[in-house]
């Protein structure tokens, strides 16, 4: 009797610490997640000045939207933002890069500059890789909501006082860029 | 392909004068199979019936000599007018496709290619391959052959011990240009764990060996079909974007085949498996025979369409 009661405390011991590893783990991942779509934000921040460089000397219509965006982007690098309003100003930011491309169609000097078809590339890419960071961040947290929700991991992430993750929304303009629809014709 | 309007045009000035003087050689070539074969049946039967069971050398020598001499002549003899015909036919099909397109009735995509793809994890101890095209469809370089890989499997031991060739895959390969840069290893594979166990066929896959980190996409429609293991989470979902799973799901739809994908260096790596012998006239069906040379001007279609599929040619990104 007594070695089933001491088996049974080992068997419940090492699940417990299975679980306790295996969430530790799914937070570690949506952290990493995470920190992936800063990298990306933050490629999106070192384009910006290069492109409205790039765009300044030919567009005479769209300073607005180049100030705009010039002001988003030191907003955004501000180390005093909160993290809810952060998101939304790089949500705004990405609106005004795509609201910009589509600008570009009126000026056709601009769009048969090599420098800037480099730059429009390379944004392209960096909306892409933005998006994919995006998307590889709800996975983990759909991953981390799970376990932290479903029997017997609830009990120790209660313990643990792990809580839900919200999920990151995906903003319209990325969704289309995700679509894989040039958000400009390069044609 | 636009100097016709139709395909049975061009089967009908192009091809068809042709056709019938090859066709005359296939029956000639038929005969001479038939023949060689012949005689070697009658060599057997003589041999058979006329060596001595006393004789100094094993009896079954002659005999096998004989019936490899005579394979040999046939399959020379049906190989020259398979050689021929895949030259000035089907390579005419190929231009009539897409006037680019190179093809070559022996070559085949190179053992390394296949196994750097590293879709099959087997070992491949024989591979054979043929009907090889290689072309451009806009920006995108792409190429395609058949392909037969072979594992050697050993049952039994010591005296017993047999060993055996197992196909692991039989089927079309390709290898196109993707139109963005990447650095890690991206897989999609057809999903037989959860099709058959559902959500613990799911913790199968994240087990699966030697493969990387399981990726779990947000389409269920494409999570159902395929499962998709990467060397990087972000890194697969840039390559792996909402639009491409959609197309990938219509791609697999339209072949109705196993369909698999490595995404490595930069490129797209295919894999449709399929018994069917493409691109092969059967000795004893005419030469002319016009169901044949269209079905084959399908599969070429359908194969060069992958660019056109997959979308390859929209180079918005930094890559060229």
């Amino acid at each position: 009797m007594l070695y089933t009661v001491i088996a049974a405390a080992i068997l419940l011991l090492l699940t417990a610490v299975l679980i306790f590893n295996s969430l530790i783990r799914r937070k570690n991942d949506v952290e990493n997640a995470f920190a992936s779509i800063d990298v990306m934000l933050r490629k999106r921040y070192d384009l910006i000045p290069k492109i409205v460089e790039a765009v300044k000397a030919y567009m005479n219509y769209e300073r607005e939207l180049l100030t705009e965006i010039t002001e988003l982007r030191i907003k955004a690098l501000s180390q005093t933002l909160p993290a809810e309003e952060r998101v939304q100003v790089d949500n705004l930011l990405g609106t005004k890069l795509t609201d910009l491309l589509v600008a570009v169609e009126n000026y056709p000097d601009l769009k048969a500059s090599t420098n800037f078809l480099q730059l429009q590339g390379t944004l392209n890419e960096v909306e892409e890789q933005l998006a994919a960071s995006r998307r590889a961040f709800n996975a983990a947290v759909t991953i981390y909501n799970n376990s932290i929700e479903v029997f017997p991991s609830n009990i120790v992430a209660s313990m643990m006082k792990y809580r839900r993750r919200t999920l990151f929304e995906i903003p319209a303009a990325a969704r289309d860029e995700v679509s894989a629809k040039p958000p400009v014709n390069m044609a | 392909m636009s100097s016709y309007n139709t395909f049975r045009d061009f089967y009908e000035k192009e091809l068809r004068p042709d056709l019938e003087s090859i066709d005359i050689r296939r029956r000639t070539t038929n005969k001479k199979v038939l023949t060689a074969l012949t005689l070697t049946a009658i060599a057997v039967l003589l041999e058979v019936v006329l060596i001595p069971g006393n004789t100094s050398f094993p009896k079954p020598a002659p005999i096998i000599i004989t019936v490899m001499a005579g394979l040999i002549t046939a399959g020379v003899a049906g190989k020259s007018f398979k050689d021929e015909y895949k030259t000035s036919i089907i390579a005419r099909i190929a231009a009539f496709a897409d006037e680019g397109l190179l093809y070559s009735p022996e070559g085949s995509i190179p053992k390394d290619e296949f196994v750097r793809s590293r879709i099959f994890l087997q070992s491949c101890d024989h591979y054979s391959g043929e009907d090889h095209f290689r072309g451009r469809s806009g920006k995108t370089e792409i190429e395609f052959s058949e392909i037969t890989a072979k594992y050697l499997s050993s049952s039994g031991s010591g005296v017993k011990q047999r060993n055996e060739y197992v196909t692991f895959f039989k089927g079309l390969f390709i290898i196109a240009d993707f139109n963005k840069n990447f650095r890690t290893n991206t897989i999609v594979l057809p999903d037989t764990a959860e099709k058959l166990f559902g959500r613990f066929g799911q913790t199968l896959q994240s087990a699966a060996f030697g493969r990387g980190e399981l990726i779990r996409l947000e389409d269920p429609r494409f999570e159902k079909e395929f499962c998709v293991y990467g060397e990087d989470q972000v890194e697969a979902r840039y390559i792996l974007t909402p639009s491409l799973m959609e197309r990938i799901l219509v791609f697999k739809n339209k072949w109705n085949k196993e369909v698999y994908l490595s995404f490595l260096n930069s490129r797209v790596y295919i894999a449709i498996s399929m018994d069917k012998n493409l691109f092969e006239l059967r000795p004893f069906r005419p030469a002319a025979d016009y169901a044949f040379l269209e079905e084959s001007l399908r599969f070429l279609t359908l194969l060069t369409g992958v660019v056109e599929d997959l979308n390859l040619n929209t180079r918005i990104w930094t890559r060229e």
